[in-house]
């Protein structure tokens, strides 16, 4: 918890924040509840790519790929089996995935593993689309989808679940692992972390939350296109949020997502074009500049000389 | 006396290059041992195949009777192993505590509570001089600092073998002495045992009671450090034969 | 087609010697600011969609023909390597806080990455996402019953000159030879007297010319778009991957290997195909070679 809420205004933003979200759909119109499902969307990946990126320092590019294989999973089995079971199965099927390419992929280090992440998500993308147009599926639509505060409320438990894991997982002896086997892999393993076996299991604990959001943003806007979610623009903002965010807790994503949630929100319906260069300048600026992120400018100040800065990889 | 850890017939040969070749020898519990050698000539490499950091192409290592050859080395340090690195390998942005956190959680004590771990470590930061550092980066310690830390860490695991390798390369003769105290203090009160890797060769003779010598690989002479001091095969290694 | 005649015919091994140059060329300055700096380059495509545009824009609106256009393009890339070197890159290299040499190098991927999502999308709000092509060369010559478009000849021309004018420059010339000590081993290059800053300058400025030099040969052929370009990247990691690292010869090989696959496996199969079998080679080569492009790193970290 002290991870969560170390002082008095993280309670109150995160209660604030939880709070308004909460009764979004009682109080506003469908367009504002609109962008309340797309934060707690963002929340939701953000939280769950820190798990493996921030926690290992292993970058991941490809976090899409989870996403779009729920997405997939539910359009295909759509109306076949019952939703609240093909929203957990797509959960189940993106962390199988995971457990599947782990090994060999979590063997690449620095920053290959960031391109050889993306290629994969770029891979299943194209498999996916070639599958598709050679079952003559252009594109998929979906009849009889639930309604928006269904959706809206999934999501919601999802961004808690995915908070809650990262706490969890900060503050065990688990997350010590990683955090340790992010400093130094071989001083780690030869202290005795399972490292190869711990960076598994960040993998596929990371990748069953973007499965279910997927599968749950696959009912949102029922009308699936391969390329839509499987766009790396998705992996790229999420990685966007978290440097801009900071740290390795559950603090930094939330003021990575509130702040470009927001720009996006001011954007994109004019200058979209504008909002992704701007978003690139982000990612450079902070990498550079701020690398531990807001997290790191805000806590800076308030910590006193000698203490440590929030724990953190800028990438 | 009981046999800790016994080398037999032990070989790396990393392609063509065979940096170690058929060394045998017994370390007893409660030793501290040493091994000398020149520059490339194999140390570092044993302490790699013993900790499980690599593994060996022929010959077996036995720890307590039983055979750790194919472990890796975590396995191994859970079993009760430990070593620290010529070249210092800290946890950069973690704090000194939590170096030692890691220690205390995943070796061979293998202390769950996060509570007990941190209590256990401040003990052993007391006893290597880094209590005041305790939340600090490890980062920010100076080069003997950082020694220090390698063998905190080392120690916290609750090893009953550690290796240490080189730790005084670096260090002034202040703080060879001030290191040699620490060790012996160490060993006194936990009872571990210890391999030493030294150049220091005051280090070595003070501290060790029983000497194995490496050359290019092979052990070319172990004994009391009276003994090597006057061993042939030693001297000419190290000096030159005579004609 | 015959699966046998797929694999005789004369006409797509013209079009994977020509794919095989042009990838070759693109590789070639990836492997120089990656073998200089160690930093992997993911803008580098987008850089070959500016020198394009560049090509374009002379063409329709200067009615300069682009293979005189070529060397002020190229020469423009080149400027734009060495304004991102002195402005950005030179700072994060001499930055020493205390992190690691990995997470240096995962840091400036992903500057590149910001970078390249600037350039793609700078571009299509200033010229439109809309694709361009242009007609240039068009006349088919006909050799050994093989039908080859002058522009396609010319490419294969300009990048193989280009490829096997800067391996000589890399084994031949002095420059060259210190270029190659900083890929090797830039610490100990630096320590014999090699102005490393000046090295790495000077890669990052014929990186980016001979990407700005592809993009103009590039633009002859086809059409493009400001979102064309990262195939492109694709492709010069896989080449360098496969090829190893300052080895010209090795680079130039692998290249055309992956021109090869691309073509054939596209006409075996389809043309969605082309993707799947790109990121396929690309996933695979790295899953094969885990420590990346310098398998000789045996040292860990």
């Amino acid at each position: 918890m002290k991870d969560l809420c170390p002082n008095l205004w993280w309670a109150l933003l995160w209660g604030c924040s939880l709070l308004t979200l909460a009764v979004l759909p009682f109080v506003a119109n469908d367009y504002i509840v609109g962008i309340g499902l797309t934060l707690l969307m963002w929340l939701a990946l953000t939280q769950s790519w820190c798990l493996l990126s921030k926690m290992t320092g292993y970058v991941s590019l490809g976090h899409v790929v989870f996403y779009g294989i729920g997405a997939y999973l539910v359009v295909v089995t759509w109306q076949e089996i019952a939703l609240p079971l093909a929203i957990l199965g797509a959960g189940l099927l993106a962390a199988l995935v995971a457990a599947l390419v782990g090994l060999p992929v979590l063997r690449v280090r620095g920053p290959y593993f960031v391109i050889l992440t993306f290629g994969l998500a770029e891979l299943v993308k194209y498999t996916i689309t070639w599958i598709e147009s050679a079952l003559g599926m252009a594109s998929r639509i979906l009849f009889g989808a639930p309604d928006l505060p269904v959706i809206y409320f999934s999501m919601f438990a999802l961004a808690l679940v995915s908070v809650a894991m990262l706490t969890w997982v900060g503050s065990s002896r688990f997350g010590h692992g990683l955090r340790s086997l992010r400093e130094n892999e071989e001083a780690a393993e030869t202290l005795g972390v399972p490292v190869a076996r711990y960076k598994l299991i960040a993998f596929v604990l990371g990748a069953a939350i973007p499965g279910m959001v997927g599968a749950v943003m696959a009912l949102r806007s029922t009308y699936f296109v391969v390329g839509q979610v499987f766009d790396p623009m998705i992996s790229v903002t999420v990685i966007a949020m978290a440097i801009l965010g900071g740290g390795d807790n559950a603090r930094g994503p939330l003021l990575g997502v509130i702040f470009l949630s927001l720009l996006s929100e001011m954007l994109w319906v004019n200058a979209p074009l504008l909002y992704l260069v701007i978003l690139g300048a982000i990612l450079m600026v902070f990498v550079l500049v701020v690398p531990n992120g807001l997290l790191g400018l805000f806590e800076r100040k308030r910590a006193p000389a000698g203490a440590r800065p929030p724990a953190d990889t800028a990438a | 006396m009981k046999t800790l850890l016994t080398v037999q017939g032990l070989g790396k040969k990393f392609g063509g290059l065979v940096a170690l070749r058929d060394v045998s020898f017994e370390v007893g519990e409660g030793q501290i041992i040493g091994v000398m050698g020149a520059n490339g000539a194999g140390k570092t490499t044993l302490f790699s195949l013993i900790a499980g950091n690599v593994e060996p192409t022929s010959g077996d290592i036995r720890f307590d009777g039983r055979s750790i050859l194919g472990l890796r080395a975590d396995q191994v340090c859970r079993l009760g192993v430990a070593r620290t690195f010529q070249i210092v390998k800290p946890f950069p942005m973690l704090t000194v505590l939590e170096n030692l956190r890691t220690a205390a959680m995943f070796g061979k004590a293998q202390i769950h509570d996060r509570e007990r771990a941190d209590t256990v470590a401040h003990g052993v930061l007391q006893e290597v001089g880094l209590a005041p550092m305790a939340h600090q980066l490890a980062s920010t310690l100076t080069l003997s600092g950082q020694k220090r830390l390698e063998i905190a860490r080392a120690v916290t695991t609750g090893a009953r073998l550690i290796l240490l390798d080189e730790v005084m390369a670096g260090l002034t003769p202040t703080e060879v002495a001030q290191m040699l105290q620490t060790l012996r203090h160490l060993q006194a009160t936990r009872g571990f045992t210890l391999l030493v890797i030294e150049h220091v060769m005051r280090a070595l003779m003070e501290l060790c009671e029983h000497i194995v010598v490496l050359h290019h690989g092979e052990l070319i002479a172990q004994g009391t450090p009276d003994a090597i001091a006057e061993n042939r095969n030693v001297l000419a290694v190290y000096f030159g034969e005579q004609a | 087609m015959a699966v046998l005649d797929i694999l005789l015919s004369g006409q797509l091994l013209f079009a994977a010697l020509v794919t095989g140059s042009l990838y070759a060329l693109i590789a070639l300055g990836l492997n120089l600011v990656y073998g200089t700096m160690r930093m992997l380059n993911v803008a580098h495509g987008d850089v070959v969609m500016l020198g394009a545009y560049g090509a374009y824009w002379g063409f329709t609106l200067m009615d300069i023909p682009p293979l005189l256009a070529a060397p002020v393009v190229a020469g423009l890339g080149g400027l734009l390597g060495w304004a991102l070197y002195r402005g950005i890159f030179q700072r994060l290299l001499s930055g020493g806080d205390g992190t690691s040499a990995a997470r240096l190098e995962s840091n400036s991927l992903l500057l590149f990455f910001g970078l390249s999502i600037i350039l793609q999308n700078a571009t299509a709000l200033v010229f439109t996402p809309n694709n361009r092509a242009y007609n240039y060369l068009g006349t088919v010559y006909h050799l050994g019953g093989v039908a080859m478009t002058g522009n396609r000849l010319a490419a294969l021309l300009v990048a193989g000159t280009a490829c096997i004018a800067v391996a000589l420059f890399l084994s031949r010339s002095v420059f060259g030879l210190a270029t190659r000590a900083v890929i090797e081993r830039r610490e100990a290059a630096h320590i014999v007297g090699v102005d490393v800053d000046h090295v790495q300058r000077l890669s990052f400025i014929l990186g980016f010319g001979s990407a700005a030099l592809a993009g103009v040969l590039i633009s002859m052929l086809g059409q493009f778009s400001p979102f064309s370009g990262f195939p492109f990247t694709i492709a010069g990691f896989i080449v360098i991957i496969l090829g190893g690292l300052g080895n010209a010869m090795a680079g130039l090989l692998a290249a055309l290997l992956l021109g090869v696959i691309e073509t054939y496996g596209v006409a075996l199969t389809s043309a969605n195909m082309r993707s799947v079998l790109l990121y396929g080679a690309f996933v695979a080569a790295l899953l094969l070679f885990p420590n990346g492009l310098f398998a000789r790193r045996a040292t860990t970290r």
